[in-house]
């Protein structure tokens, strides 16, 4: 039998202290960039025209970007996406003439047209407010799921260690200026439901040891329930880190934001399940425990 | 065997049996060459065979997705009836608000400023009397807004017909929202014209020269009002044939705008001696027929000519417009310079393009002084042949416009009556332009103006090459986890694996039967559905290592492990199943795509994640030779 962790006795809890504060970092810096820079949104939120060119000749980014400014064409984004091929960015204003300006730019080049998208600043709007709602109604729904199947103090603990998967993970987008569109946002709901879905596997297995070891400190109890599910939480996040990172790799141009939030959502979403989701049932937990012991005596 | 195993056998045959049914026309469509298409299509058997595959967006197989929009504010103007000077500082104040905040109503926009301003829009607006309130005038004028985009939905589907294009899809979204999508076209710029053109077709009377002179004398007043710093003595304006110096001066300037406005500059050609006393009529030159505007001058006039102050100061029936084409006019100095004619002409149509009955598009007849030229022949049908012999009758020796959405086709004289209801059109670019206009006029003009709010259009070969992408890592995720999976768990390992081919079979068949349509996000789908499926198994395997290591027998141990990890398989994954079902209510189409498949995935991922996984665990373990090795 094959065996990655045998009889573990890793004191998670006690190390919270550690653990909080390296989460808490990252938060604040994540807070920090957030401020500072912002984020990056993609045309699916902001407006504009996206074009995906591909040249039969080689040609740089600059040279491009000269073609562009030589005729008073504004200032495109233009990135790479590929071998001779180039992600060209158009501002709302000129959404009308996008393939005009286009047009008029690469005049005499020979070039094809792989891709456009265009989204008016309206629609944006609208998709931005409408994909806030989705998560919003998402959460909620989700918590009010949590509180039901579990207790309310573990709605808590799933809620702060969401809260970081989110904001670390917003937060690394805006240090990276990575663009966040609409794939980007499906990202972000997986990683919600994937983090959840780490957490309630070991809130699970919190919720069983309490039954069968009555009376042990609480502390004990969640270090023995993360230790017991060491193993599956570890291999569920590498087969699928596995499947993202391949996705990342091969999976083109088009899936490249969203498969990137998943490669951080997988990695961030397992830390905080661990080492944030479950300690801060102790620190919270600590009443509760309390409150109880009446009920054990009366016994 | 148990009686157990006999019902869960039968579930998972029946549950075999369909999936292999639902997915075997998609198989054969996927290895049918394109000449044994063809002949099944004569037998008319293709269309049958594709309604039951799955089918690919857009975005794997290339196409245009366009979301299309009635433009409320165009529209509205369009159906009033009254057009006083209240009613244009009321509209434009409604439009300024309008663009000050772009999520609001336009018609609550009208109805909060009309009530703030205490007006009556039953004076501007249809309504059955002078005396029905504003919210009854707004409510009707929503209505005619929804009625509006039913009709271009309908018109947009017979030009789209007519321009054949294979399984067009056409929908009505909310109250004025169309969504058009269109597989694998070579010219989407062609298809998009030929939807949202509006193809208003007008047959409208010029202005007198006298007329029009007084026009532009006035503009010329109200642009030099606007910029009090170039006022010198009012001459009596002519418009100049002569050549003077052309200096270049910028719009801004002209027009003694802001500082702001610079990034709109664009150099413009002017007769420096008339530029200061008429700077509106030193952009326009004397053609002879008509009024010229040097291409340079395009912007600067069209601009002046939507100025607000100059708006004001024209009158309501006059509509100027711009000719659809340049001509290039050889110049004294010998270049060729290109100009736009500029028309001025009454604001109602003698006669619409309702009246056309029939158009054809074609090369203009070797007899005809119109030879080798694209034109369009139209014929009109009986009340329009009555109103074209009456129009052309009436004003001969006159000169007619005729406009196509808002711009002057050609504007020739009228020679005699014609009465026989025909008429051939002319100024196109290429017989492509005239054969699309062909196609608008014979499906009739739009109700309203439509604007084009999102497009999405994939080339064909980057489709393609998102299928190959799309497939290789949906193989090479597989084939990595089956690996790793196998390598840990060894024979349990192995029945994970098939478990999960399994999983991925049924989505795809669960896809195939409700015709959905799988996109590249879809693919991510079934990739994460796959990282899902594979939890399920590990949460599974854990348990029944730990029962085993306490020393609890093989069949004991698997079913101890299957029941206490349900409960976890459960709540992991109905909190996903959650996520899901939110995005597919409120995600916009990439996203909706990605959360079907996660759905069905999920659902599926019990199914063959758990039931089917238990079965083969009992077979070994209830089987007449029990085993004595747990291979976990």
């Amino acid at each position: 039998m094959l065996q990655f962790f045998k009889n573990t006795h890793y004191d998670v809890v006690n190390k919270r202290r550690i653990t909080f504060g390296i989460s808490l970092a990252l938060i604040v810096l994540s807070l920090v960039s957030l401020f500072v820079r912002g984020l990056n949104y993609g045309i699916d939120f902001s407006g504009g025209a996206k074009m995906q060119v591909e040249f039969s000749q080689s040609i740089t980014a600059e040279e491009l970007r000269a073609k562009f400014t030589e005729k008073n064409l504004g200032n495109p984004e233009i990135k790479s996406s590929g071998l001779n091929e180039y992600m060209i960015t158009i501002n709302p204003e000129n959404l009308d003439d996008a393939n005009g300006i286009l047009e008029q730019a690469l005049g005499g080049t020979d070039y094809t047209l792989l891709q456009i998208d265009k989204i008016g600043p309206k629609i944006g709007q609208e998709l931005r407010s409408n994909s806030l709602k989705a998560v919003g109604i998402a959460l909620l729904l989700v918590l009010i799921y949590i509180t039901v199947r579990f207790e309310f103090h573990f709605a808590v603990g799933a809620v702060a260690a969401l809260a970081q998967d989110v904001l670390i993970t917003l937060g690394l987008f805006s240090i990276f200026q990575w663009e966040i569109s609409m794939p980007v946002l499906a990202a972000f709901l997986t990683i919600v439901g994937y983090s959840l879905n780490d957490t309630i596997v070991i809130f699970d297995r919190i919720r069983e040891d309490l039954k069968v070891h009555k009376g042990k400190p609480l502390a004990d109890i969640i270090n023995f329930s993360i230790n017991e599910s060491l193993s599956r939480t570890v291999i569920t996040s590498l087969t699928t880190f596995f499947v993202v990172i391949i996705l990342a790799l091969f999976g083109g141009q088009v899936l490249f934001g969203f498969s990137i939030a998943m490669v951080i959502g997988v990695i961030i979403g397992t830390y905080s399940s661990m080492f944030i989701a479950a300690p801060i049932l102790v620190v919270w937990g600590h009443k509760f425990k309390e409150k109880e012991k009446p009920l054990e005596k009366k016994k | 065997m148990s009686k157990k195993l006999i019902w869960r056998y039968l579930v998972i045959v029946a549950l075999l049996g369909w999936a292999v049914y639902t997915i075997m026309p998609t198989l054969r469509y996927e290895r049918l060459s394109t000449e044994e298409k063809s002949v099944l299509k004569e037998e008319g058997k293709l269309l049958d065979l594709e309604s039951k595959i799955i089918k690919r967006g857009l975005d794997l197989q290339g196409g245009m997705h366009l979301v299309l929009e009635i433009n409320v504010p165009d529209f509205i103007k369009k159906v009033a009836d009254h057009q006083s000077a209240a009613y244009y500082d009321y509209m434009e104040k409604v439009d300024a608000l309008y663009r000050e905040n772009p999520e609001k109503d336009y018609l609550n926009i009208m109805l909060e400023t009309a009530e703030n301003d205490s007006l009556r829009l039953s004076r501007y607006f249809p309504a059955p009397d002078r005396r029905t309130d504003n919210k009854a005038v707004v409510d009707n004028l929503q209505k005619e807004c929804e009625q509006a985009v039913v009709r271009a939905e309908e018109i947009i589907r017979n030009r789209i017909d007519q321009f054949g294009v294979a399984e067009p899809v056409i929908q009505l979204i909310g109250n004025k929202r169309i969504i058009v999508e269109l597989a694998g076209i070579d010219d989407p710029d062609r298809a998009k014209d030929i939807i949202h053109n509006t193809a208003l077709l007008e047959f409208v009377l010029l202005k007198d020269p006298e007329y029009t002179q007084d026009i532009i004398n006035r503009i010329d007043a109200a642009v030099k009002r606007i910029n009090p710093e170039e006022i010198t003595a009012v001459d009596s304006a002519v418009i100049s044939g002569k050549k003077s110096e052309d200096k270049e001066i910028s719009v801004s300037e002209l027009l003694g705008l802001q500082e702001s406005d610079s990034t709109a500059e664009s150099l413009v050609l002017v007769d420096e001696d008339l530029a200061s006393e008429h700077p509106f009529s030193a952009l326009l030159r004397n053609l002879g027929w008509d009024i010229g505007v040097p291409k340079e001058n395009y912007y600067a006039v069209n601009r002046i000519l939507n100025d607000p102050e100059v708006v004001r100061i024209l009158p309501n029936d006059l509509r100027i417009l711009f000719s659809a084409k340049t001509q290039k006019i050889e110049t004294v100095q010998g270049g060729n310079a290109e100009f736009y004619s500029l028309y001025f002409i009454n604001r109602e149509p003698g006669l619409t393009g309702d009246a056309v009955k029939e158009a054809k598009a074609e090369l203009g007849s070797v007899s005809s002084e119109r030879m080798g030229q694209p034109v369009v022949n139209v014929r009109m049908d009986g009340e329009g042949t009555k109103t074209w012999a009456r129009l052309t009758g009436a004003n001969v020796d006159k000169r007619l416009a005729i406009v196509l959405d808002n711009k002057v086709q050609m504007a020739p004289r009228i020679e005699s009556k014609i009465p026989n209801g025909r008429t051939v059109i002319e100024g196109f670019a290429g017989l492509a332009e005239a054969q699309d206009i062909e196609i608008v006029l014979k499906a009739g003009a739009l109700p309203a103006p439509i604007d084009i709010i999102e497009e999405r259009t994939v080339g064909a070969s980057l489709g393609a090459d998102s299928v190959r992408r799309g497939v290789n890592s949906v193989l090479f995720g597989l084939a990595l986890v089956a690996l790793f999976i196998i390598v840990y768990y060894r024979g349990a390992g192995t029945i994970a694996i098939a478990t999960l081919v399994l999983n991925i079979f049924f989505v795809l068949s669960i896809l195939a039967s409700l015709r959905a349509t799988l996109t590249l996000p879809g693919i991510a789908g079934l990739v994460l559905t796959m990282g899902m499926a594979v939890d399920a198994n590990v949460l599974i395997f854990e348990r029944i290592r730990e029962e085993y290591l306490r020393g609890k027998t093989i069949r004991s141990s698997v079913e101890n492990g299957y029941s206490r990890a349900l409960i976890t398989i459960l709540d992991a994954n109905l909190t996903t199943l959650i996520t899901a079902l939110v995005l597919w209510q409120y995600g916009s189409g990439p996203i909706r795509g990605f959360a079907v498949v996660l759905f069905w995935g999920i659902i599926f991922n019990f199914v063959s994640g758990y039931f089917i996984s238990r079965t083969i665990f009992m077979s070994f373990t209830h089987g007449k030779k029990p085993l004595n090795k747990l291979s976990i």
